[in-house]
């Protein structure tokens, strides 16, 4: 328990003087002479250096500032290492709080120039609509419920998500489909002759808003086409644009078609041109990489309607925009507030933690139905609701993210309570059930979702476990491993040589594999109680379950409900990778070196305010990444 | 003009799918010449000495994850007496339309200083011969592969330029291989180095794709004021793209290229429905539109076999690739025996009884395989088939699972290319001989002038036995 104490004071430590820095800044600067080159020297060449060269890094190469400007990446590694503590390794002399602060300030400075004055907010790729965001959209401009996507390809995914504007790709057949979904909504949309019953749909009549005469057909198209453009392109349509829009009507009429028929084909324009395909977002100087600028009202709308609902703004968040107050605080508060509150946000349920817990995932696996016969469709399905709907319970009832880690209540019904071993539920409606105080279950780790997931179809795989607590709740993934070096026992069948963790315990002994190993396989035999599907068991095979470990950093527990205890204890670690995670999500984009002022000042936050649910997605909201962007450097030919 | 084409009516009704007999609908066969294949008609002629054809050569690409348990696959014997391995021992009745090419590395799926990634990086380097940019984030990069080179040249002729089709979609999450961002494990085709050609999964939406333009006997003059509109609706989007461009930084701009690029596709497409508009066209009685993707694996996978043999037979796309499995796809086979899964068990560790159920699932898919070939073979083409025009290669860019190397990879080639292929053989090339160089040979029998292609060295010898043309 004494490491998690030092560890915790540490972090509280490093967020202090981040604030200290903020203010003013250290009383000296720390130089790469005077500060960087001896702490290497003293804790770091002995494993990088010329000898060992361990990780395959040496730091003894570096001399001076300028030759450790070259490895921005080496830099940001040895930054990341030494904030986490996990260097040097324990069991070696530890360095003084102080002299880790002044690496850290010098790599911050010299080699990221970050500075209380030199904001980044970075800049986001333009984007193009995921499906998930394809299917809003069009739902919320037109009022109906297609999903048209749902024959699209898939989209790419980077930094775990698939809305990250750098990765999503346009290749030609995409573009067939967006015409021919864009065909076949407008013709769904837009009646073009006489309605069925006399009546038009509803749909139609919110589009079509006037009816024109021979004399007012263009002004007539002109209203209605306007007002579809500037929501289709969540902002303002110029006039230019629209006089193209209005030039489908009288193409229309032109070939002997209705003024609905001209309606119709600028609707399907307005689908596949790039200002609703992508979410544009305009530089006033795009080819200045220092020139930030906050962004314009009707992006700002737009990046809180993707971000908390995967779709466009409504009616009052355009109003907002309109009235040019979006920026202020308690505006844009309220307005988060509010869109949270709308159901709309199931959205953020079903692609961020569809994504960040694994329901999308649990779509696809496929557990060995002659070893897991419980494992059916009907079981799948509970899991995953399992799952979305406590996000959401923490999402709806403003609960601590902690309750991510550790809870005492979960949903579930009939089937799935069975699954976990929970009598007294029954019937096939999920509920909200409260686990006695003895149960191992409660958080996502012990979900049915998340244990499947980390399964492989025929066992369970400590490994795969330890490495997800790892990656998305402690925002440490280990390295891959060495090229090379031969892939881990979990892939030794169950036979009857040994435990799995016997067997485990006995390929670690590669020097190669250890330090990793150490870290993933402990955190992974605690849910050894669990099987690939997440059922309770006692014994793996013949051999009885030993849930117990002892993490490298020295602390011990006996099982599941130790180790979520030591992971709440780390709840500054936990907050940053979900912010991390989070605005990740938010931005469209990866994390930058220069993001990391914006993720402390978030975690701080979080860490003060009961790390409410709300309070990391205001905080996001109200972040400098969020509200910003810079141009790149660039020419324009 | 219908009774001189070359692809014989009834042939033609014969070569669908059982898995096809569905409701039936009426499609247009797009085109019944072949345009544009110049130097295959000649080259034909000259290296087959019977009379000029017209058709084109094919070229797919079956890709299949994981490696291959090679002690089953690679014959003892070299030259065309040779046995059939038991993992190839399904093709035994094509076993003259096959060249089995052992020793063909793809290097640069070799780590080279990029540490683990093996899987991600043999999808990627494949058919590029590139390797691909270690990251799981923004800048994706790896090279142009060869299909989409030659959809470059072919796509000037064909309705479609290239056909993508998989039977998993992409990835679920981020990081698929170590690092490697899932578009590499996920696709095989790359129209440019950072724009992979996502596959089509469903086979109702590539019957779509196939036998979208003229449909159910649609009058000749709504058919062509429905294609006015839709020219005016992509002008006016690219005039849109046009105008936004020049507001946009770089990277930006790089994004909408690419959606620039995909609308002038489209168009160029359009303008080539128009010219084909005086060639003959035969209603396609027969084609039967699928519901929409199987849940049975196999049946999923001859469905699109279905699907790509009428669109090469149609001439509707004369290039394609058809990941079986994404790369590292942990799937598993429990109709054929295996219910673990695929990547796990790739890890054999030496276990003969491991080995054994990768050699199950690699049989599978060799059966999959056979059931393509035999379709292609049953439609005729000439005075031969569709298969004689065609150059299918199946494959994997791992060899053995367990060791993740990228040489003696698993590379079969079917068809006989328009004549310039000799098939019924095992060719054995010297170590290490770059995967890339038969690639340079299968560019010059699609017509397309390259000296180097990926990390070539050269063309790849004795993919016939006398000295020719090729």
């Amino acid at each position: 328990m004494r490491t998690t104490v030092v560890l915790f004071s540490t972090v509280i430590l490093l967020l202090e003087s981040e604030a200290a820095l903020l203010a003013d800044g250290p009383p000296k600067a720390p130089s790469f002479e005077g500060d960087v080159a001896p702490f290497l020297a003293k804790h770091c060449t002995g494993c990088h250096g010329p000898e060992k060269k361990k990780a395959d890094l040496a730091l003894d190469v570096y001399t001076d500032s300028s030759s450790a400007l070259k490895d921005q990446q080496v830099w940001e590694k040895v930054s990341k290492k030494l904030r986490a503590r996990e260097m040097p390794p324990k069991g070696r002399p530890q360095p003084q709080v102080a002299d880790v602060e002044a690496v850290l300030f010098w790599i911050d400075s010299a080699i990221f120039h970050l500075s209380p004055e030199r904001k980044d907010p970075g800049r986001v790729t333009l984007r193009r609509l995921n499906r998930a965001e394809y299917d809003n959209t069009v739902r919320d401009l037109l009022g109906v419920d297609f999903k048209p996507a749902e024959d699209f390809p898939a989209d790419e995914v980077g930094y775990g998500f698939d809305n990250i504007g750098d990765v999503l790709s346009l290749p030609p057949m995409l573009m067939d489909h967006y015409l021919v979904a864009a065909e076949k909504i407008a013709e769904e949309v837009i009646v073009t002759g006489k309605p069925s019953g006399g009546e038009l749909p509803e749909a139609h009549r919110r589009i079509v808003i006037c009816e024109p005469t021979e004399s007012t057909q263009k002004d007539c198209a002109r209203q209605i086409l306007e007002r579809l453009a500037a929501r289709a392109y969540r902002r303002p349509a110029a006039p230019e644009e629209v006089d193209r829009l209005v030039s489908f009507v009288l193409v229309a009429l032109q070939s002997g078609d209705s003024f609905e028929k001209g309606i119709q084909l600028a609707l399907e324009a307005i689908l596949v041109s790039p200002h609703f395909l992508f979410r544009v977002e305009v530089d006033p100087e795009p080819f200045r990489s220092d020139a930030s600028h906050p962004l314009g009202d009707f992006e700002l709308a737009s990046r809180l309607s993707y971000f908390l609902w995967s779709s466009m703004p409504d009616d009052a968040l355009f109003e907002a925009a309109r009235r040019g107050d979006l920026r202020k605080a308690e505006v844009l508060e309220a307005e988060a507030r509010r869109m949270l509150k709308d159901p709309k946000s199931k959205a953020l349920v079903e692609n961020f933690a569809g994504q960040w817990l694994g329901t999308r995932k649990l779509k696809m696996v496929s557990p060995d139905p002659g070893r897991f016969p419980a494992f059916d469709e009907e079981l799948r399905s509970a899991m995953a609701r399992e799952t979305e709907l406590f996000f959401e319970a923490v999402l709806k009832e403003d609960r601590s993210v902690l309750d991510f880690i550790d809870a005492d209540f979960t949903f579930l019904n009939e089937k799935l309570a069975r699954h976990y071993g929970i009598s007294g539920v029954e019937g096939k409606e999920l509920r909200r059930v409260t686990f006695n105080a003895s149960s191992e279950r409660g958080g996502v780790l012990t979900s049915g979702t998340v244990l499947t997931i980390t399964s492989n179809p025929t066992r369970t795989s400590p490994v795969k476990r330890g490495k997800w607590v790892l990656e998305q709740i402690l925002g440490a993934p280990p390295p891959p491993p060495p090229a090379g070096v031969k892939e881990l026992s979990e892939e030794e069948s169950a036979v009857s040589s040994g435990t799995l963790r016997e067997r485990m315990e006995k390929h670690r002994a590669d020097p190669n594999c250890a330090t990793c190993h150490a870290r993933m396989d402990p955190i992974g035999f605690a849910f050894e109680n669990f099987d690939a599907v997440g059922g309770w068991r006692d014994r793996d095979g013949q051999f009885p379950i030993d849930p117990s470990g002892l993490l490298p950093e020295g602390e011990s527990f006996s099982g599941v409900k130790g180790l979520k205890a030591i992971l709440k204890g780390r709840k500054a670690e936990f907050c940053r990778a979900l912010t991390e995670k989070m605005l990740t999500y938010a931005l469209g984009r990866g994390m930058e070196p220069y993001d990391r002022p914006a993720v402390d000042r978030i975690v701080r936050a979080l860490l003060e305010g009961g790390a409410r649910f709300s309070t990391l997605i205001l905080e996001i909201v109200k972040s400098d990444p969020f509200q910003m962007r810079r141009g790149e450097r660039g020419t324009t030919s | 003009m219908i009774e001189s084409s070359s692809i014989p009516r009834r042939t033609f009704l014969k070569g669908l799918g059982t898995a096809l007999a569905l409701p039936l609908l009426d499609a247009m066969l797009p085109r019944l010449g072949f345009p544009g294949n110049g130097l295959t008609g000649t080259a034909f002629s000259a290296v087959t000495g019977g009379a000029a054809k017209a058709a084109p050569n094919r070229l797919a690409f079956l890709y299949v994850p994981n490696g291959i348990h090679m002690e089953a696959w690679t014959p003892s014997a070299v030259g065309a007496d040779f046995e059939l391995p038991p993992t190839l021992a399904a093709l035994k009745p094509l076993k003259d339309q096959l060249l089995v090419l052992s020793g063909l590395t793809q290097d640069k799926a070799r780590p080279n200083g990029d540490g683990p990634g093996d899987h991600a990086r043999a999808a990627a380097a494949f058919l590029t011969g590139v390797q691909p940019l270690k990251t799981h984030g923004a800048n994706i990069r790896a090279g142009i592969s060869i299909d989409q080179i030659v959809a470059e040249k072919t796509g000037m002729w064909t309705m479609l330029p290239s056909l993508e089709l998989g039977c998993d979609r992409g990835m679920v999450s981020g990081d698929c291989d170590s690092g490697y961002s899932c578009a590499y494990s996920a696709n095989i085709s790359w129209k440019t180095e950072s724009l992979p050609m996502a596959k089509e999964i469903n086979p109702r939406v590539v019957f779509e794709r196939l036998f979208s333009s003229g449909s159910k006997g649609e009058a000749e003059e709504s058919r062509l004021r429905r294609e006015r509109y839709r020219r005016s609706i992509l002008d006016f989007v690219l005039d849109d793209a046009a105008r936004l461009k020049k507001k946009l930084g770089s990277t930006d701009r790089r994004k909408l290229d690419e959606y620039l690029g995909a609308v002038r596709e489209i168009e160029g497409r359009i303008e080539r429905a128009e010219r084909s508009q005086d060639e003959p066209q035969a209603p396609m009685q027969g084609v039967a539109k699928p519901d929409g993707t199987p849940k049975d694996y196999q049946e999923h996978i001859r469905l699109l076999c279905d699907l790509l043999v009428l669109a090469f037979q149609a001439d509707i796309t004369r290039v394609s690739t058809f990941m079986l499995a994404n790369e590292g796809s942990n799937r598993s086979y429990p109709f054929a025996g295996v219910p673990e899964g695929h990547h796990d068990l790739s890890h054999h560790g030496g276990k003969p009884e491991k080995q054994e159920r990768i050699q199950k699932i690699n049989h599978f898919h060799v059966t999959q395989l056979e059931y393509f070939l035999k379709k292609l073979q049953s439609i005729k083409e000439g005075d031969g088939t569709l298969l004689d025009n065609s150059m299918i290669i199946f494959g994997s860019g791992i060899s053995d699972g367990n060791r993740h190397n990228h040489d003696e990879l698993p590379v079969l080639l079917a068809g006989k290319g328009g004549g310039t292929i000799e098939t019924g053989r095992h060719v054995r090339y010297p170590r290490d001989t770059p995967l890339n160089n038969l690639y340079l040979s299968l560019l010059v029998r699609m017509e397309v002038q390259a000296e180097k292609l990926g990390d070539s060295t050269g063309r790849l010898p004795q993919l016939f036995t006398q000295p020719r043309l090729f």
